[in-house]
């Protein structure tokens, strides 16, 4: 079962390449998305017999934490390769190019699905450096000037990132000599027998390293540019799914630290580091001129509360979880419909946007009504995730804090409500005509996420409360 | 012996730092090279003869020979300028190195007293030259030197992966993948794409995305 989540996408992404014709590609893309698809539908039920062969069995496991964030990468990855489709009617690009996005696709989402389900540290980190490989052909695909310098950036950064986590997995071993094993689970069982110096400083070392792909700020510099010059449908594949992949890979080394009595350090590392998050992204939403660039800081602002979320323990991290849901599938959903507006009025300025009510008012729509699933108005789950976070604040004994995190979460909504209003309303040139239809594909995928989200939001399902509480369990 | 050869690969950094030329940048990654393996040869004891033949043709071959040659073709045939354009002088990095190479001697001190460490020196020379390279990379302003000090990075973070070679020889192993991976794909797109987009390799002109 979990080997053909790997099998699927290396071997639909050769046969693309080797094929390159447009409805193969296009085939092979919502293929594989209804696979994985099928494959978490019957995790669901049963996820006792991971049937993987012998010789790769313990190094890959599901526990209920990798189940929730492996549904999140589906969700979110379905309706990408949905709106691919429509994306790539619109921007016409011949059978090899869509060839490699596809196969770039496939293989960026096996590497994912490797990081979530990953049982070893090293292993672990080979494949959030092969997240970085393969995202980096996607970022580039309109090889424009523009694309080609965040690629670069992302690449150049994140190398760096991953070449610091690997110094922390080094200065591991050195510190736990009489372990002699990476795999998690002998690390959680022997946590206490490591020298607790070692074990701080490769902590600093991976937390830089994963936390520079997770997007959090002082480390974020590639972010923006990647997500606003990657295709739409790419952009919410990064934002929705990269980052908080990368984050349950840096939830199982803070594990080994709760373990090691040691979260005290860990917890303060997260906790300053999520509120400088908030504070980079508030200032920048305040004067951001790119819509895209705009969605980006607000991701930096939504890993910062995540993070926040598991400094403050037991509530803490039951909201980061129910925030991690509501984020990924927030955020896909804006991104997808700034493909809308970028197409509908070619531009990614704010300021060249007016009147999208108008001019086209389903994705009008679905972007105001995204916005407010984002900034946390009821009944979006965001709301409840961010009051658990001011409620763990005060149950933390750490309730003066909320003020500063109220203030900043204010700041973000008024900028990115100004600016979504200056889009939404206001009067389109007389010239431009009303009223445009898009491809029904550019509409649906948002549609289907806001429902998710709506239905998390109203009346939470047994089954997603369950795996939830059961993902918070995994930090002790 | 290999307590000389470290402090040899740590007083790099000072030839580097004082440097003003992109070919004495490139000298001294095949300089590292060579020393690396040096080092392998005489640390590696026990591990099996496949294991040993890849350290070998990744420090020998690959970091010695090729790269360095590699890197030195294309400059030359691109006429990629040969002045590094630091952003602080010259002589403020010379303080800067001499104080990175102090601070991981001390590093090393440290290391020794928590009584975890058999190769204290490997410790403390190697997150010192992690350090510099970060330096490096963010004190230089052109694209070419950024690689290099990427390329540093990468031998430091191979020289701190050899003081556990004995416990986990795995992890040497993944040190040479993310040489290979990360170093070709960042060449890769370096040279292809970069010179034809861009005229010349300034970073300067990487300025098209920002707030």
């Amino acid at each position: 079962m979990l080997l053909l989540l790997f099998l699927v996408p290396v071997i639909v992404s050769l046969v693309v390449v080797l094929l390159r014709q447009h409805w193969i590609n296009r085939l092979a893309l919502v293929g594989t998305a209804v696979v994985y698809v099928t494959i978490v539908i019957v995790l669901w039920f049963d996820r006792s017999n991971p049937g993987l062969p012998i010789w790769l069995d313990g190094y890959f496991i599901i526990d209920t934490i990798g189940l929730l964030f492996l549904s999140i990468m589906t969700i979110v990855f379905a309706a990408a390769a949905l709106y691919s489709l429509y994306y790539f009617n619109e921007y016409k690009p011949d059978s090899r190019r869509e060839a490699i996005y596809v196969a770039a696709m496939l293989l960026f989402v096996g590497a994912m699905t490797g990081v979530i389900l990953a049982a070893h540290l090293a292993l672990l980190w080979v494949l959030v450096e092969a997240t970085t490989l393969t995202s980096a052909v996607l970022i580039y695909f309109e090889g424009k000037k523009s694309s080609l310098e965040a690629a670069w950036k992302y690449i150049f950064i994140c190398s760096i990132g991953i070449a610091l986590a690997f110094v922390g997995i080094v200065i591991l071993t050195i510190g736990s000599k009489e372990i002699g094993s990476l795999f998690f689970a002998d690390l959680y069982n022997r946590a206490g027998q490591i020298n607790p110096f070692w074990l701080k400083l490769a902590f600093a070392f991976i937390l830089v390293g994963f936390g520079t792909k997770i997007g959090i700020a002082p480390i974020h510099a590639w972010l923006p540019d990647a997500h606003s010059e990657a295709p739409s449908p790419v952009s919410a594949l990064l934002s929705g799914t990269l980052l908080n992949t990368t984050f349950l890979g840096l939830l199982r080394v803070q594990e080994i630290m709760i373990r090691a009595d040691l979260q005290a350090f860990s917890n303060f590392l997260f906790m300053a580091t999520g509120f400088l998050s908030l504070l980079v992204s508030a200032a920048f939403l305040l004067r951001t001129v790119n819509y895209k660039r705009m969605l980006a800081y607000s991701s930096i602002e939504n890993m910062g509360l995540l993070f926040i979320g598991i400094a403050l323990g037991k509530t803490g991290i039951y909201a980061a979880m129910l925030h991690s849901v509501a984020h990924s599938l927030t955020k896909s959903a804006l991104f997808l419909t700034s493909g809308n507006i970028l197409q509908l009025f070619g531009s990614k300025r704010i300021d060249d946007v007016h009147g999208l009510l108008e001019k086209d008012p389903r994705s009008g729509w679905i972007w105001m009504i995204s916005l407010i699933a984002i900034i946390g108005i009821p009944p979006f789950p965001a709301f409840l995730s961010k009051f658990l976070l001011i409620k763990a604040f005060f149950e933390n004994g750490s309730g003066w804090l909320a003020a500063p995190f109220f203030l900043l979460i204010a700041v973000i909504v008024f900028g990115m409500g100004g600016a979504v209003f200056r889009m939404s309303f206001g009067d389109l040139p007389i010239s431009s005509e009303n009223n445009v239809r898009l491809h029904p594909l550019a509409y649906i995928p948002q549609i289907v996420l806001l429902l998710i989200l709506l239905v998390i939001g109203l009346n939470i399902p047994e089954s997603v409360q369950m795996l939830l509480v059961g993902a918070a369990g995994f930090l002790h | 012996m290999s307590e000389i050869l470290i402090v040899l690969f740590g007083t790099t950094m000072l030839y580097v730092f004082a440097a003003n030329r992109i070919d004495a940048y490139i000298k001294v990654l095949a300089l590292q090279g060579l020393l690396l393996f040096l080092l392998v040869l005489l640390n590696i004891g026990e591990i099996q003869w496949l294991n040993i033949a890849f350290l070998v043709l990744e420090t020998l071959i690959i970091k010695t020979i090729v790269i360095p040659t590699f890197l030195l073709r294309v400059i030359r045939r691109n006429e990629i300028s040969h002045e590094v354009e630091p952003y602080i002088p010259q002589f403020y990095s010379m303080l800067i190195a001499t104080a990175i190479l102090v601070f991981g001697f001390i590093a090393a001190f440290w290391a020794s007293l928590t009584g975890t460490v058999a190769e204290p020196l490997f410790f403390g020379i190697s997150i010192a030259w992690i350090i510099a390279s970060l330096v490096l990379i963010i004190n230089r302003k052109r694209i070419i030197t950024h690689i290099l000090g990427y390329m540093m990075l990468e031998n430091s973070i191979f020289l701190l992966s050899l003081s556990v070679a004995h416990e986990m020889p795995m992890l040497v192993n993944l040190g040479m993948l993310l040489d290979l991976f990360v170093g070709i794909y960042l060449l890769a797109i370096f040279f292809n794409m970069i010179q034809v987009m861009y005229d010349g390799s300034h970073i300067d002109v990487l300025t098209e995305l920002k707030d």
